[in-house]
């Protein structure tokens, strides 16, 4: 367990640096949450975040990388859904990487 | 392709067996083991449900689970472990019924 | 060529952990992209039903999570038509797209697989 302090808030994390809490999720705590894993967010990379949020809604669990291909794929186009892409953004583990920016809880069967 | 089905649940109050019965292909064995073996009780509903199959040579039981709730059937081929593992490398596939 | 798997879930979601086990390995199987079928037979066509409300009993929705399986490369989704009708679920009122099949069909699925696993 750890601590991120966005502002004035101070969020939970669990033992890999994923929320605790899905509902503390917000852009500003994607920011920061980013800013631990080196990356500045682009719109390609917010594309993929509000991607991976409509995916929990939608199934409720956080996806492995090949559904993760094939939901982008299906949504935003092959160019974008395909593993050259998306690894590229999320330093080369995208299932893991997004899911934590996303603030969705880490992927099942996800190596 | 034949398979092996596997069945330990007692058939009173499960409906594993029945299930089984209704997809089971021609070519398909049937195992009992653990409580399924009492489907074999004599006089019971589940014993002439499976006569009515037809299962003959496809149809086993472990002998000593039979043993062990006093079962006399000799509507099945009574099989011990060895006999089992063979069975199982005899069929392409076995199904478990978990 | 990975050998195939049909994974057969007779449970209802409520009826303890086989359900959810049983989409685990379909899960699972699919992100490593085996060659994957599910059969939803006996109670576990309940699965099926519309309209569930898992978080009345503080459930996870399995219903939802059956909507990915498709995503995770899982679209051999068949149910028995004799579950469905002994237990009064119209087919086309199902919350997966699955083909439905009677009793003959369900011996020729099992054997069209390489293996198979029943929970």
């Amino acid at each position: 367990m750890s601590t991120l302090t966005v502002g004035t808030r101070d969020i939970a994390l669990d033992k890999d640096g994923n929320l605790v809490e899905l509902g503390d999720w917000s852009e500003d705590v994607a920011q920061a949450l980013a800013e631990r894993e080196g990356i500045s967010l682009t719109a390609e990379h917010w594309e993929v975040l509000s991607l991976l949020r409509a995916f929990y809604d939608e199934f409720q669990l956080s996806p492995a990388t090949r559904p993760l291909i094939k939901y982008t794929a299906l949504k935003l186009g092959p160019e974008k859904g395909n593993s050259l892409h998306l690894n590229r953004l999320f330093n080369g583990t995208p299932a893991k990487l997004a899911a934590k920016l996303a603030g969705l809880p880490k992927p099942t069967n996800c190596i | 392709m034949s398979t092996l089905h596997v069945i330990s649940h007692s058939p009173f109050g499960d409906n594993r067996l029945s299930s089984c019965l209704c997809l089971l292909g021609p070519n398909d064995g049937l195992l009992l083991c653990g409580d399924a073996v009492y489907a074999l009780q004599p006089g019971s509903e589940p014993l002439k449900t499976l006569q009515a199959h037809n299962l003959e040579q496809r149809l086993f039981a472990l002998a000593e689970d039979l043993q062990a709730r006093a079962i006399n059937s000799d509507a099945v081929n009574a099989v011990d472990y060895p006999a089992f593992v063979a069975l199982s490398l005899h069929y392409d596939k076995v199904n478990s019924w978990l | 060529m990975a050998k195939s798997l049909l994974i057969i879930s007779r449970q209802a979601p409520w009826a303890g952990p086989s359900a959810r086990e049983a989409l685990d390995i379909a899960l699972a199987g699919g992100a490593f992209d085996l060659p994957l079928g599910m059969l939803f037979l006996d109670d576990g066509v309940f699965q099926l039903a519309p309209g569930q409300q898992p978080g009345q009993v503080q459930q996870k929705n399995l219903a939802a999570n059956l909507q990915a399986l498709p995503m995770f490369g899982v679209e051999e989704l068949f149910a028995a038509g004799s579950s469905l009708q002994e237990r009064g679920l119209p087919a086309d009122s199902l919350s997966l797209p699955v083909k439905v099949l009677d009793d003959a069909a369900l011996a020729a699925l099992i054997e069209r697989f390489d293996q198979v696993v029943t929970l």
